[in-house]
């Protein structure tokens, strides 16, 4: 394989690559062709060789998770996660725009393999243009006799529907996705069950990402042991990485895995203005900030969640914060939206937006959540803007130590881990600003606010 | 006055879509379809829409309105003939989106979600529009037209006034978008 293998990104920027025909002289819809009739674990056992992980955040074995769907379900359903809307992620907006026939063709792979009549899209509402690119090419899919009955000519049926979501980052966890698909509010549920043995109107289903089900035409083609050699230990393939803030040439990148932070601002064209990197969240912003020195690490799954070079992230200097079951927390590859900040950026402002999202985006269900993402986002607010009071920095901690792992879905824990690992990495930046806070009470002025 | 009710187009778009979901399961499915193009037709979604719908997908009142004040992108009341939206969030915010803002909200003479008096301009700040690495970013909505919005990316002073002139003048300069 060439040092320079682009499996999703090749076509982007091309305005044709999004017309069937144009897809098809590239030999796309040939892998889908072929799936009609293979047997549907042929298909499930290239995927699992392949060891491709979910490219929405979880980074799950997807082979493994379509293992979870029970033998003997007569209604599967296949959904796919198109409400791209971690900050700091921007890359399926990508593939839905330049490249729709390749998710497509991944779906009817897809559903061949799991059985699956009914094939839903949930893409974001704001996405009006990739909304339109994609209705287009699933028209065109149609007109072809690709989806619909008897495709290919062969016995398998496969409908595809797309549905749009209507502004709620919270529709991007699986399981409040599937509650919006039904149609109502986007409120996550409980796990277990899975979706994969009771999700959509409470039959089996499998929701993946854009990227992850873009990837299965080529795993089918050259074969799930070659994608694994893309890839290092238990994660196959390329990743496309998104990259914003400070670098020369931001963008989406189609990389090895074994590409560190430092390889990545290289490739970006350096800093911008030759600047010195101060932070980089490695994937979108739920996940926890890495500082300068630790960006020899690759940006893939196992490592950024093992490697020791990373910092674990604490819940007070030299107490570490749990993860559950006695793990540690470094950090995770996540969706791959990487946020590159240089040196001048003020961490605790930057920390202030992004607990300003959480607690924007909060579905309201969980205690802890609802109320302990306002606390944070309000906190982190006034230490931010000159107004902090002694004692908010330990305050931070203990709301976002007491959000985490206390909650239905991700989206508490979204925000307390880059809480914490602000506070373990930035220490310093959020104390200097209590310390100047407009508010401090002056020195040897008798008593403190009433 | 007439009662309001639901467009051809909306009623077509709801048959040809009943069969692709369960039985029983097509009405509730279809709720946040037809709420988003019930809001097209009328401009925002009040009781009475959301009596209309509720009525045509089978659904209970209460369900509709739960899902109407769950999502950003229903409005309870009319926005401007343009709907600009710019992102603050994180990649944007780096780009000095705050400073952008602020610019839109003086010219404007309006805050956060507001109108402009002659109903020409709704302001909004808005999460993550996942295009961060072109940021600042906006998102430009016109009433009526689907095929706008546009995304409007590497914003600076010079390009976000000659999208303020633009829709003052009473169009969306598409040229600058994409």
């Amino acid at each position: 394989m060439g040092e320079n293998l682009k499996i999703i990104s090749q076509h982007f920027d091309d305005p044709q690559a999004r017309h069937l025909d144009h897809y098809e002289t590239h030999g796309g819809y040939r892998m889908a062709r072929k799936s009609s009739s293979m047997a549907p674990g042929d298909i499930h056992g290239e995927v699992k060789a392949s060891n491709l992980r979910g490219r929405g955040g979880a980074g799950f074995p997807t082979g493994v998770k379509w293992g979870f769907v029970p033998k003997d379900a007569e209604t599967v359903y296949l959904v796919v996660n198109a409400d791209e809307s971690e900050p700091g992620t921007f890359k399926d907006r990508h593939i839905l725009f330049w490249n729709p026939h390749m998710l497509l063709e991944g779906m009817i792979i897809a559903a061949r393999s799991l059985g699956v009549r009914n094939a839903y899209i949930y893409i974001r509402g704001e996405m009006q243009r990739e909304f339109r690119v994609l209705q287009d090419a699933v028209d065109q899919a149609y007109a072809k006799g690709y989806l619909g009955e008897g495709i290919f000519g062969s016995d398998f049926d496969l409908d595809i529907t797309i549905c749009r979501g209507l502004g709620a980052y919270i529709c991007g966890e699986e399981t409040a996705l599937l509650s919006s698909l039904e149609g109502g509010r986007g409120w996550p549920r409980l796990k277990p069950p899975f979706p994969a043995v009771k999700g959509l109107w409470g039959q089996p289903t499998i929701v993946n990402n854009v990227e992850t089900i873009a990837n299965l035409p080529w795993i089918l083609e050259h074969g799930g042991q070659a994608f694994a050699d893309l890839g290092v230990g238990r994660s196959g393939g390329l990743r496309l990485v998104s990259v914003c803030g400070h670098v020369n040439n931001p963008g989406v990148y189609e990389l090895p895995l074994t590409v560190t932070g430092n390889d990545l601002i290289e490739m970006c064209g350096g800093m911008r203005e030759g600047k010195a990197v101060k932070g980089i969240i490695p994937g979108g912003v739920s996940m926890p900030v890495l500082t300068a020195d630790e960006l020899d690490v690759p940006f893939e799954f196992d490592a950024l969640q093992n490697d020791e070079r990373i910092r674990e992230v604490e819940t007070a200097p030299g107490v570490k914060f749990d993860l559950g079951g006695g793990r540690t927390l470094r950090t995770m590859a996540g969706s791959g939206g990487v946020v590159v900040m240089d040196e001048t950026t003020d961490i605790t402002k930057a920390a202030w937006r992004i607990l300003h999202f959480f607690a924007d985006e909060s579905c309201g269900q969980c205690t802890p959540c609802r109320e302990g993402t306002g606390w944070l986002a309000s906190v982190a607010h006034r230490v931010a803007f000159g107004h902090g009071r002694a004692g908010d920095v330990e305050l931070m901690a203990s709301i976002a130590d007491g959000i985490a792992g206390n909650t239905i879905c991700a989206l508490g824990d979204a925000a307390a881990w880059p809480t914490l690992a602000f506070l373990t990495k930035f220490r310093g930046e959020f104390e200097d600003k209590v310390k100047n806070s407009h508010d401090a009470a002056p020195a040897g002025a008798a008593g403190g606010a009433p | 006055m007439t009662a309001k009710q639901l467009t051809p187009e909306i009623e077509a778009w709801i048959e040809q879509r009943w069969s692709r979901f369960p039985e029983g399961a097509a009405g509730k499915a279809l709720t946040l379809g037809v709420l988003y193009q019930a809001q097209e037709t009328f401009g925002h979604v009040d009781t009475e829409v959301i009596d209309i719908v509720a009525d045509r997908l089978g659904v209970t009142a209460a369900h509709v309105r739960g899902v109407a004040t769950f999502y950003t992108m229903i409005n309870a009341r009319d926005v401007g003939r343009y709907h600009l939206q710019v992102c603050t969030n994180i990649g944007c915010m780096l780009d000095g989106a705050y400073e952008l803002f602020d610019r839109c909200k003086a010219r404007l003479g309006v805050q956060n979600k507001g109108t402009t008096a002659d109903g020409n301009v709704t302001l909004s700040e808005v999460e993550c529009l996942a295009a961060c690495g072109y940021g600042p970013v906006a998102q430009i909505a016109e009433r009526g037209k689907p095929e706008i919005p546009l995304y409007f990316e590497h914003l600076d002073e010079k390009k976000i006034d000659a999208i303020l002139d633009a829709l003052e003048a009473g169009n969306v300069p598409t040229e600058l978008g994409r």
